[in-house]
């Protein structure tokens, strides 16, 4: 309310009465005031910049203020001059007038088509780029001035075609020898009667005079025609004045034409430059930046290398064609590998689960936690079978966007409801939230690290390969292989702390804190003190009473019906079952980074993640995943937190487990936004560029669309391919962008 | 992801609560999975940034020879990583380039929001002809990629626009060269173009929404657009314009392709992800200062987020539909 009484204090009263806040006595005009804050900013900043001694420090400095300076100031000053035009009418004309003439004569001159000083420094260049401008501008502004006073019609034209024929006078005057046109009158008189004659037509279709869009088509017909037809350069300084003098008087007198501006039409000249002032200069903007550059993208991309040549859609063709972006001959082989067989397994694992859980839902399959684990899963595998075995530009963009799309939506969504309600819930989704701050950049460098390989014979300093070959130590059961017993442990004493702290027995989380450690250390101790085989044999005897467990678990859960506590232990117990296989060696030996060399020594095999192809793509994947999951957590954790109390209660009080709640009443609640998260993942995906750039600069096989345009267009110079590839993208993204706008259009 | 909601379904609803017995506990033990599945996430999702925290700390030889994990003794830490960096360099000063970087974000975000509140509020607020159209338009160009528009962008910095007259044989200057390749001017200009379209849907949204009683109000008080504007709507939009700054520091800050084309040649413009970039770039050689060099980088982003995460959540949950 204090801004709804502000306005009131400027019109009332003065301000005295009011807060401190409205402290101009002279509230007519904030505009004013806001210049002169401006102002005062300006000096205080001249004056600390008197202070500031690194020359880095400075120019940064100078070079923010001046932008935001200058973008304010711009602003503001158009509204003080439009403010004028009820106020001061004449002024208001002049300085329109004045304006105008500037910018045209600015153009013409700042083209050195006219006569001036030539290179002669920064400065002397300025003024004698300027000077012209400057005197134009003044002599038109006085034009302006004087028009303003007139009321009579004919004084008024009169005045207006002398003032602007003598300005146009003197700039065809000061035109350089090679613009000086040679004048064929009957070519001129025939384009300016033509061109004045579709002015006529046009103003008499927009039901507006037709004798003024004569006069201005005119002078537009005889700056053509004289200037278009002749040879320029072989006329005289005469036929230089006649061809600028015509049509600048006629300009001139159509102003004159006007009537004089009453009341009326001054408020009306302010009404309608308000639009102007507040769309205008995002208008200028968005076509500097994004229309026109788009249409000369479009453009670009139907010419050659150099955009010389015109080839028809030769760019767009040789994309598809060519096999570094797009290589289908391993389509067939996608049916017979692994990835494949997988992938279908679990898809016949969601169907069967799905059709067992079916109840009362009447669908074909029913969605669960038991049924869309392994739909999720077998998709990316299916995935995986394809894209592993069709290479190409075009193809890593498409697994990108099913993989990091699927992924992180999916994880984002777990998290966002196993956070739902969970203690410490707001710490777990800030720390998960976070990787959002971080650039892409950043994370393709955190995630190097993460992927480090180093020499089998060296110690691995990434914690992947670090993991990867401990584990592979640990699978053969030879050496110190405590750390995954160490690992459980410190999880169950975490749980355990985690559990007393919910329950709040603080005394119970305390003495699991203190004991914990100690205990893990007593085991760590005992372990070092076996020998190899009986480690292994401890080994194996704890993995396989886990896997024991795991499998009564699923028996037990299957023979409750309950398919959800099932497919846990079930899925938990396969992995296990599969190390167990290989760890007691019934089929192979180990699982993990080692391998025997011929000596018969275990060595460690670290995996190159960012070198080797395809798979090297999934890494890569798992930095945007790692970022991205954060974003749909946090939108779709929202989208659950307003799904109505009402209605999840009136499902569990008819009797609904809290699985059934969650997949018929919040999941379609909310399908609206993963719809929304999806596309957003989607557009983004298609863009990627820097994580490609950061990791492996395109080599191994990673060429993504975004990345192949940049390199297209600025390393290789071959603009009109890359031009190609950023129409591709945008074509690939559009239909998504367009039903999300739609969406939005909608929901506001 | 499967087992989101296991705690309850292991207990469900109505059945008799399992007591005793040496598998019933077992099973009762599963209920701690959803929790114990969550900090295992946060625990992986913040591992890695733990690790590049700690092995900007550490010296080019332990970071060489043994993992992140085996140095979590502070008293073994060492400052030389950050000394470097910061120190002139063949690769160029990260002092440098936070200046540039600020350079660059302070231009593009302010002045994006300011066209933007304009456009908005003409969009909302005033009347004239085709102004639906208009704004449909302007939120249509969120649908083009920044790609899109970078090749002729580059060719405006480095040559400036010239029209070719039909007639003549002379080509016209629209937009003179000057000289703006290169200088991180090329890049927040940029940045201003390719905020717009979001930034105006955004607070279009916000400030069409603002009850219109207000306006009329003041109109009946005589204050004029300007008036209304700088009295009513700026005050009164704080929280969206909180939003869309973040959103665009954070966007302009992260920025690599766009600093990368219009500035990434030029060591003295560069900003920090690029220079972090090009330190990745060179193999081995610089590696030991990446971790310090991409801590000092995404400082600043982080502090903003944790500092005002409420308002930045906000600007997400508005639309992230940004080009």
């Amino acid at each position: 309310m204090t801004t709804l009484e502000a306005t009131e204090a400027q019109t009332d009263e003065p301000a005295a009465r009011h807060d401190a806040t409205v402290d101009d006595p002279d509230a007519a005009s904030p505009a004013k005031k806001l210049a002169t804050r401006i102002m005062y900013g300006l000096v205080g900043l001249t004056l600390v910049y008197g202070f500031i001694f690194t020359p880095k420090v400075r120019s940064t400095v100078i070079l923010a203020v001046a932008a935001v300076g200058i973008t304010g100031g711009l602003w503001v000053g158009a509204n003080l001059l439009f403010d004028q035009a009820t106020k001061r009418w004449a002024a208001f004309n002049a300085a329109r007038f004045g304006l105008s003439a500037f910018a045209v004569t600015g153009i013409i001159s700042g083209n050195r088509l006219t006569n001036d000083g030539g290179d002669g420094g920064f400065f002397a260049n300025l003024i004698s780029w300027s000077w012209l401008p400057l005197a134009i501008g003044a002599l038109v502004a006085a034009v302006g001035f004087v028009l303003s006073g007139l009321t009579n019609n004919t004084q008024r034209i009169g005045l207006g075609a002398v003032g602007f024929g003598v300005a146009g006078a003197i700039i065809g005057a000061l035109l350089v020898p090679s613009v000086r046109p040679d004048i064929d009158i009957i070519a001129t008189l025939g384009w300016t009667l033509g061109v004045a004659a579709l002015g006529a037509a046009i103003s008499s279709v927009r039901k507006r005079p037709p004798a003024r869009g004569a006069m201005v088509a005119s002078a537009f017909g005889w700056t053509i025609g004289a200037f278009g037809v002749p040879h320029l350069g072989s006329g005289s300084i005469g036929w230089a004045i006649f061809a600028t003098a015509v049509p600048a008087a006629i300009i001139g007198a159509r102003i004159g034409l006007a009537p004089a501006a009453d009341r009326t039409a001054r408020n009306e000249v302010d009404k309608r430059s308000r639009p102007f002032i507040f769309i205008g200069p995002a208008i200028m903007f968005l076509m500097m930046m994004l229309v026109i550059p788009a249409i000369r993208t479009l453009y670009l991309s139907l010419f050659g290398r150099d955009s010389e040549d015109f080839v028809w859609f030769e760019n767009y063709v040789e994309t598809f064609t060519d096999s570094t972006s797009l290589d289908l001959s391993g389509f067939w082989d996608a049916f017979f590998n692994w990835p494949m067989r997988i992938g279908l397994v679990l898809v016949v694992i969601f169907v069967v689960v799905g059709k067992k859980m079916k109840t009362r839902t009447g669908k074909w399959v029913e969605l669960g936690s038991p049924s869309m684990g392994p739909l999720v899963l077998g998709i990316v595998f299916l995935a995986f079978a394809f894209f592993t075995t069709t290479r190409g530009t075009i193809i890593n963009n498409l697994w990108w966007v099913v993989v990091v799309t699927l992924v992180s939506t999916s994880l984002g969504l777990a998290v966002a409801v196993l956070a739902d309600g969970a203690q410490f819930e707001k710490a777990a989704k800030s720390l998960i939230f976070m990787p959002m701050a971080i650039s892409l950049v950043g994370a393709s460098v955190i995630w190097r690290f993460m992927y480090v390989a180093r020499d089998s014979s060296k110690e691995q300093t990434g914690v992947l390969n670090a993991l990867w070959v401990g584990l592979g130590r640990l699978s053969t059961g030879r050496g110190v292989a405590a750390t995954l017993l160490v690992f459980v442990l410190a999880l169950g004493a975490f749980a355990m702390v985690l559990n007393a702290i919910g329950k709040k027995k603080w005394t119970r989380a305390l003495a699991t804190i203190v004991i914990a450690p100690c205990a893990l250390w007593a085991v760590a101790w005992g372990w070092a003190q076996l020998d190899g085989s009986a480690q292994r044999i401890i080994m194996g005897a704890f993995i396989t009473a886990c896997f024991a467990g795991l499998a009564i678990a699923m028996y037990k859960a299957l023979g409750r019906q309950e398919y959800g506590s099932a497919v846990v232990p079930g899925g938990a117990g396969l992995l296990l079952g599969w190390f167990l296989i290989r760890y007691w060696g019934i089929i192979g030996s180990g699982v993990g980074g080692f391998e025997t060399n011929t000596a018969g020594n275990i060595v460690s095999s670290p995996i190159n993640f960012i070198q080797e192809s395809p798979y090297n793509n999934v890494f890569l994947m798992i930095v945007l995943i790692w970022i991205q999951t954060g974003f749909a957590m946090v939108i779709l954790s929202a989208a659950i937190q307003s799904v109505p109390d009402e209605i999840l209660e009136a499902a569990r009080v008819d009797g609904a487990t809290a699985s059934q709640v969650f997949w018929r009443v919040t999941l379609p609640q909310i399908a609206p936004t993963i719809g929304v998260v999806v596309t957003t993942i989607i557009v983004l995906v298609m863009k990627v560029y820097d994580v490609v750039k950061v990791m492996t600069n395109s080599n191994f096989g990673t060429q993504v669309l975004a990345n192949d345009m940049f390199n297209q267009a600025f390393n290789a110079r071959n603009t009109g391919r890359g031009a190609a590839l950023a129409m591709l993208i945008f074509i690939s993204v559009m239909p998504i962008m367009v039903g999300n706008i739609r969406r939005m259009q909608k929901e506001n | 992801m499967s087992d989101t909601t296991l705690d309850q379904s292991t207990t469900p609803n109505g059945n008799p609560k399992r007591n005793g017995g040496v598998v019933s506990r077992f099973m009762d033990g599963f209920r701690a999975i959803p929790r114990v599945m969550l900090w295992f996430i946060v625990a992986v999702w913040a591992t890695p940034t733990i690790g590049l925290f700690i092995s900007g700390w550490r010296t080019r030889d332990d970071q060489r020879s043994s993992g992140w994990w085996t140095g979590l003794n502070p008293f073994n830490w060492t400052f030389d990583n950050y000394d470097t960096v910061f120190g002139a360099s063949a690769s160029g000063s990260l002092g440098d380039s936070l200046l540039n970087s600020f350079a660059i974000t302070i231009p593009a975000t302010i002045i994006p929001i300011a066209v933007a509140t304009f456009a908005a509020y003409g969009f909302a607020w005033i009347d004239f002809k085709g102004r639906k159209t208009m704004f449909i338009a302007t939120v249509a160009l969120l649908a083009i990629p920044l790609q899109v528009a970078l090749i002729p962008l580059l060719q405006l910095y480095v040559g400036g626009a010239h029209l070719s007259m039909p007639f003549i044989d002379k080509t016209i200057t629209i937009f003179p060269d000057l000289g703006l390749v290169n200088t991180t001017t090329a890049v927040w200009i940029a940045h201003c173009g390719f905020a717009l379209p979001f930034a105006i849907f955004l607070l279009h949204n916000y400030i069409s929404g603002l009850p219109k009683d207000l306006f009329e109000a003041a109109r009946i008080d005589g204050a004029d657009h300007f008036t209304i504007f700088w009295r009513l709507v700026l005050p009164l939009s704080v929280p969206v314009l909180a939003a869309f700054a973040i959103f665009q520091f954070l966007w302009t800050w992260n920025d690599f392709l766009i600093a990368n084309t219009f500035a990434g040649t030029n060591p003295e413009a560069r900003p920090t992800t690029i220079l972090i970039a090009n330190l990745a770039g060179d193999f081995g050689r610089n590696e030991h200062l990446l971790p310090a060099a991409g801590f000092v980088q995404a400082f600043f982003p982080i502090v903003v987020f944790f500092a005002l995460q409420r308002f930045f959540v906000r600007g997400l949950l508005a639309g992230s539909v940004k080009g």
